[in-house]
């Protein structure tokens, strides 16, 4: 029962906390509440997130603010954050690291990369070449690296935020599905409203920087503890089915070509789960579903056409909640 | 290499089962029906049925890959026109050759019907509606050439046709919009082709019951005579179909389209009456009925109950025992005729006529059934004596043209010269004078009057005029054409006011007898002569063999006309033109079916009992005729009698002696021997004949008498279907029930809402159950009222009505979920939430929605169907 207690006042805590990261996350990014609730969604279920979206529209803030507002175990001003910025011409090592002649001691040392950090801001990530995308999400993947015979793992909390431009713009190599499929959430970051425009550029004519100003609100401890609660949030078995039947309608529709892979459908879940932590609950609900699904599931499809990207997966989704909204209670 | 599919198997399964078996039945039955009219070579309906099957579930198999349609079909005629070659070379013999090409095409035709559609239900979406027109269609086009109506006929005919359209339709539907990989599919498909049927099986059988009596009325006016196998969709008749498929004359005459006969024989009649050669046979035109009023409003022209000088004798025969008599000599007195009158006998042997129906030629006065002869029992139901004043001067001959026989010549010349002696109609009665020469003043009969003078300006005498009216209907035109036609079919007036007989007289000039009839009528009338319409049939002496024997068929029913002559009494006249186009009835005259037997004794009274063993029936003899003298019958008497040769009969026909129960009316006759010597005397009464009367008397033929109380049902029974089909009140009741509908469809919105609100209100077990409630009646109002929830989630629904009502339903959403998808126990607040929730939520919606727009929302049946339809995916 003690424990019991614990423990519910521990969750109390860590929902306090989510909303102290997001409240703080907001002194910068304004109105964005959405975008910064699905990248805590998908650093809480340990996934990693893709956003898209033409530049200048504060993605590199974000993922800047977010590695900011946790204070790492190092005194160096919280967690470490390091930003890549990816072009044709990158290589896999630039990533990774590489082997460097040691003159002193006489031999090879590995020099780590940038990838050995708590926050990675992959910037365009579709302007590399296929061969260093593949390199990044292999690690993201694996959560380590292995160069020659030896194993380096990456940090415990590694959260990867990639961003691209919109595929059609020139000069971008596009991220095959099975690549796609790595990132947990892939979201339009998207422009503020004419009012929070507005609020922003008063902002900066007034205090310089917010960024530097930025408190460090959670610790690294506390992050990997919200990690392991969204793991023990609540699902419901009916949510459960409602999963299932979404991921079984992506490949039975007619207009979708590729449909949604069963891993697809566990990453759901997690992600369902942490939104729900994110969003205050200890139990996923109807509301969640509905919010994160095109999050989670748009980019893992591919269409027939445009129409079909329009409306397929909104009527698979409408269907399910439909279902779901008159479901009997008894 | 690979063929795609379009249906999986499971559709392909639900095709064949749910569309094509239903029709692989109609057709089976649509074939059985059509074989039963029409000759196809060899008439095998299940082979025909098997041709179209294969073709239809081949079809759906097939249609099942992507094949295309334009190219298979081209292939599949390819194919038909290869076996057809290579039959032709197979087939040994001119006949075979003929017998197989005609089996190939009945195959090929039958086969590719299944063919299309099996394609239709497996690719078209809007086939099965071409289909269903199509069968419809092709099932009226059937049944009016081979079908009867009737109320079963049509039913029968179009009921599964049409059953099967809606079926059809619906079914073909829901397959198509089925995803048939969603689990249950099968059971899905079966709860919703139940409840379809169910329902329309309701409605069907519920139509039926409310209307089974217009059903009938519709049968009895579009009915008339006809049965038999042919129809004659609202064409009229001359004689009317009785419920027990007997016949009788027509109630009414009325002056519609169209008048369709049929060759069926009605009555046979024996009249002894001769022209005064004694041995020529004078035929008579047989009465039924007088029409002496026009109703100027119905177009028709009606028999008038009270008729001055009613000399018109209709008994029932049917109610009058077995030789016993009834007679009305007031029909003589009202003939008003004394010269050249004689009364001469003619006996009638009923075929399908009504057994109620009395029919002689005028002016008849008395009635006695007659039994009918054993070997004849089967053809002839009933027969009578009739006894008639008739004059010497009428003859069916007089009647109509004589064609150039000398002797008949002859006799109508005589006839007219004695006729023209009556001259003038002073003195007679005025009433009776002005009863039987009224017509309508109004344009169109002076036009009438005008004709009738003109072509009568010459005649002085009534019968002259008559003359000159007949020969103008018998007149060549300009070109030495008949002036006048017959014609069934005589159309109608192109302008809807002009009356027909002006349309008639002036213009078309064609029509059957009722409208020579009714045009003579008028123009004697016009010329004040009294006269009237007589209905009956026409006799046509037909025999050599049988001198004295008629046979009536049913085409032979007529009308024609009736002059009275001052002291001669009323005359037959028929100005009816030859129907050239049709040979006059053909038919060979049957045997007459003679009665040589005298009757010694017949009895009448109540069976008191019977032994169907022993053959011994015990009656109580009320009335008694023995050696045709009645026996004065004090009171009744029992009397054993021995039934072991005797005949049952009824009026219908034959029956059983296990149909006389005690208590029956039954009349008793003996023919036998040993009653002839037994004598009655002066002073004998039926008691002390009976002890005379052999133990138990022999009986030859036992007739079972309608009660009372089964005519009254019988009555009851055709009462409303003689009444005219009464399209007002059916028109009535049908807008009531689709008012009753539509009002029921209008509220079902609100019926729900009370349902949902009733149970939103009520306590609930717990907690869980009682949000659930509330939590549906809220959505189903806001539903209703046109807030919808789209594509929202349930919060940012509840946000939206919050917005706009002020209300806390997000909060309560917010509950609803934890209760719905948590296992965490509700708080105090969350339960207090759950209890205070809905009737200020309701009242918050109410006071933002004004009344009328609530009012409105309500009867928004659409926003109902949006609320229950499940979203699909597209």
């Amino acid at each position: 029962m003690e424990q019991m207690t614990e423990q519910g006042i521990q969750i109390e805590e860590a929902l306090d906390n989510i909303q102290k990261l997001v409240e703080n996350i907001e002194t910068v990014i304004r109105g964005k509440r959405t975008q910064i609730q699905f990248i805590l969604t998908a650093l809480l279920a340990k996934g990693h997130i893709l956003m898209e979206d033409n530049p200048g529209t504060g993605k590199t803030v974000m993922a800047k603010t977010l590695a900011q507002s946790i204070s790492g175990r190092t005194n160096e001003g919280g967690v470490n954050f390091k930003r890549i910025q990816f072009t044709p011409d990158l290589l896999p090592m630039d990533l990774i690291g590489s082997h460097i002649f040691d003159d002193v001691k006489k031999e090879f040392i590995f020099k780590k990369g940038p990838l050995f950090c708590n926050v990675l801001l992959a910037d365009e990530i579709n302007r590399a070449s296929p061969k260093v995308q593949s390199a990044l999400l292999e690690c993201m993947a694996e959560h380590q690296i292995t160069m020659g015979e030896t194993t380096y793992p990456l940090e415990k909390m590694f959260f990867t935020i990639a961003t691209q431009n919109p595929v059609e713009m020139e000069g971008t190599y596009p991220l095959p599905a099975a690549q796609l499929d790595r990132f947990f959430i892939k979201i339009i970051f998207g422009y503020v409203d004419e009012e929070t425009e507005l609020e922003i550029y008063n902002n900066y004519l007034g205090i310089a920087n917010n960024l530097e100003h930025i408190r460090q609100v959670l610790s690294m401890e506390e992050i990997l503890f919200l990690q392991n609660e969204a793991e023990r949030v609540f699902i419901h078995a009916e949510i459960v089915k409602a999963v299932r039947n979404i991921i079984w309608d992506t490949r039975r529709h007619s207009d979708i070509v590729l449909g949604a892979s069963t891993r697809s459908g566990i990453t759901f879940l997690k992600c369902l789960k942490a939104f729900a932590l994110v969003n205050g609950r200890t139990f996923v609900t109807e509301d969640d579903l509905q919010k994160i699904t095109p999050a989670v599931l748009d980019h893992r499809l591919i269409y027939r056409n445009k129409d079909a990207k329009a409306k397929g997966l909104a009527s698979i989704l409408n269907k399910e909640m439909d279902r779901l909204s008159k479901l009997k209670l008894s | 290499m690979q063929i795609g599919r379009i249906h999986s198997w499971k559709k392909v399964t639900a095709q064949l089962i749910l569309l094509a078996l239903p029709t692989v039945a109609l057709a089976l039955y649509l074939l059985l029906n059509t074989n039963r009219f029409y000759s196809f070579l060899q008439n095998n309906w299940i082979e025909q049925g098997l041709y179209f099957t294969t073709g239809l579930v081949v079809s759906i198999i097939f249609y099942s890959y992507r094949f295309r349609f334009i190219t298979t079909a081209l292939l599949l005629f390819g194919a038909y026109f290869i076996a057809y070659k290579l039959l032709g070379q197979l087939s040994v013999g001119e006949f075979d050759a003929f017998f197989v090409s005609v089996k190939f095409l009945i195959f090929s035709l039958l086969f590719s019907a299944g063919w299309l559609a099996g394609y239709g239900f497996s690719r078209s979406r809007y086939f099965t509606i071409f289909w269903s027109v199509f069968l419809l269609g092709m099932q009226i086009v059937v049944v009016s050439k081979t079908s009867e109506v009737t109320a079963n006929a049509l039913i029968s005919a179009f009921a599964p046709v049409l059953i099967y359209a809606f079926y059809i339709i619906y079914t073909s539907e829901l397959i198509r919009n089925m995803n048939e990989d969603e689990p249950g599919f099968g059971w899905f498909i079966t709860k919703r082709l139940a409840g379809f049927i169910s329902l329309s099986v309701i409605l069907l059988f519920s139509m039926l019951l409310i209307f089974q009596k217009q059903f009938n009325s519709i049968e009895q006016d579009w009915g008339g005579s006809q049965g038999g196998n042919k129809k004659n969709g609202g064409k009229e008749s001359m004689t009317k179909q009785n419920k027990d498929g007997s016949l009788s004359n027509k109630d009414q005459m009325k002056m519609t389209g169209s008048l369709s006969k049929d060759k069926r024989l009605v009555f046979v009649a024996k009249l002894d009456n001769y022209f005064p050669d004694g041995k020529t046979p004078n035929p008579l035109y047989f009465t039924s009925t007088y029409y002496t009023k026009f109703d100027t409003a119905t177009q028709t022209f009606e028999e008038d109950k009270n008729f001055p000088k009613n000399d018109l004798f209709s008994p029932d025969p049917s109610k009058i025992p077995l030789y016993f008599t009834k007679v009305d000599t007031a029909a003589i007195t009202n003939t008003m005729a004394t010269l050249n009158r004689k009364v001469i006998s003619a006996d009638i042997y009923k075929v399908i006529l009504s057994p109620n129906e009395y029919i002689a030629p005028s002016t008849a006065f008395f009635c006695q059934p007659l039994p009918v002869e054993n070997e004849y029992k089967k053809q002839f139901k009933s027969a009578y004596r009739a006894k008639m004043w008739v004059s010497d001067l009428n003859s069916a001959y007089f009647i109509y043209n004589p064609a150039g026989n000398k002797q008949l010549e002859t006799f109508q010349q005589q006839r007219f010269q004695m006729l023209r002696k009556a001259t003038s109609y002073d003195g007679l009665d005025k009433k009776f004078m002005d009863y039987y020469t009224y017509m309508p003043r109004n344009e169109e009969y002076n036009r009438i009057t005008e004709l009738a003078t003109r072509i009568t300006k010459d005649a002085k005498t009534p019968v002259d005029k008559m003359i000159a009216i007949r020969d103008h209907f018998t007149s060549k035109d300009q070109f030495g054409q008949p002036l006048f036609r017959y014609s069934d079919n005589p159309g109608i007036p192109g302008l809807p006011s002009a009356s027909k007989l002006n349309y008639f007289l002036f213009e078309n000039r064609k029509g059957y007898c009722a409208y020579f009839a009714g045009a003579t009528l008028f123009m004697l009338r016009s010329l004040g002569i009294p006269s009237r319409i007589a209905a009956g049939f026409l006799t046509v002496d037909r025999s050599s063999k049988n001198p004295g024997w008629y046979w009536f068929y049913a085409d032979q029913a007529h009308a024609w006309v009736q002059l009275y002559f001052p002291g001669y009494g009323w005359m037959d006249f028929d100005t009816t033109v030859p129907d050239q186009n049709t040979q006059q009835s053909p038919q060979p005259d049957g045997t007459p079916p003679m009665n040589t037997q005298q009757a010694l004794m017949v009895a009448d009274g109540e069976a008191l009992s019977v032994d169907t063993i022993a053959k011994r029936v015990t009656m109580k003899v009320k009335k008694m005729l023995f050696h045709d003298e009645n026996v004065p019958t004090p009171e009744a008497k029992d009397l054993l009698m021995d039934v072991s040769i005797a005949s049952v009969t009824r009026d219908t026909g034959t029956g059983k002696l296990s149909d006389i129960k005690a208590g029956t009316n039954i009349v008793a006759v003996s023919y036998a021997e040993a009653l002839k010597n037994i004598m009655a005397n002066e002073t004998d009464n039926l008691a002390s004949l009976i002890v005379k009367l052999p133990k138990p008397a022999p009986v030859d033929e036992i007739k079972i008498m309608e009660t009372e109380q089964q005519k009254k049902d019988r009555e009851k029974q055709q009462e409303p279907a003689s009444k005219p089909f009464d399209w007002a009140k059916a028109l009535w009741i049908a807008l009531g029930v689709i008012g009753f509908f539509i009002l029921l469809l209008f509220s079902l919105p609100w019926l729900i809402w009370l349902y949902l609100n009733g149970k939103a209100k009520s306590d609930a077990a717990n907690a869980r159950i009682k949000a659930y409630n509330i939590y549906m009646a809220s959505m189903y109002y806001l539903n209703q009222l046109g807030i919808t929830r789209e594509s929202q989630s349930p919060q940012q629904f509840a946000e939206t009505a919050d917005r706009r009502f002020g209300s806390n339903f997000n909060s309560f959403t917010n509950v609803y979920q934890k209760i719905k998808y948590s296992t965490t126990p509700l708080t105090a607040k969350e339960e207090a939430l759950v209890q205070n929730f809905y009737e200020p939520f309701k009242e918050q919606v109410r006071n933002d929605i004004p009344f009328k727009q609530r009012f409105g929302s309500f009867l928004n049946i659409y926003n109902t169907l949006h609320y229950f339809t499940k979203s699909k995916i597209s």
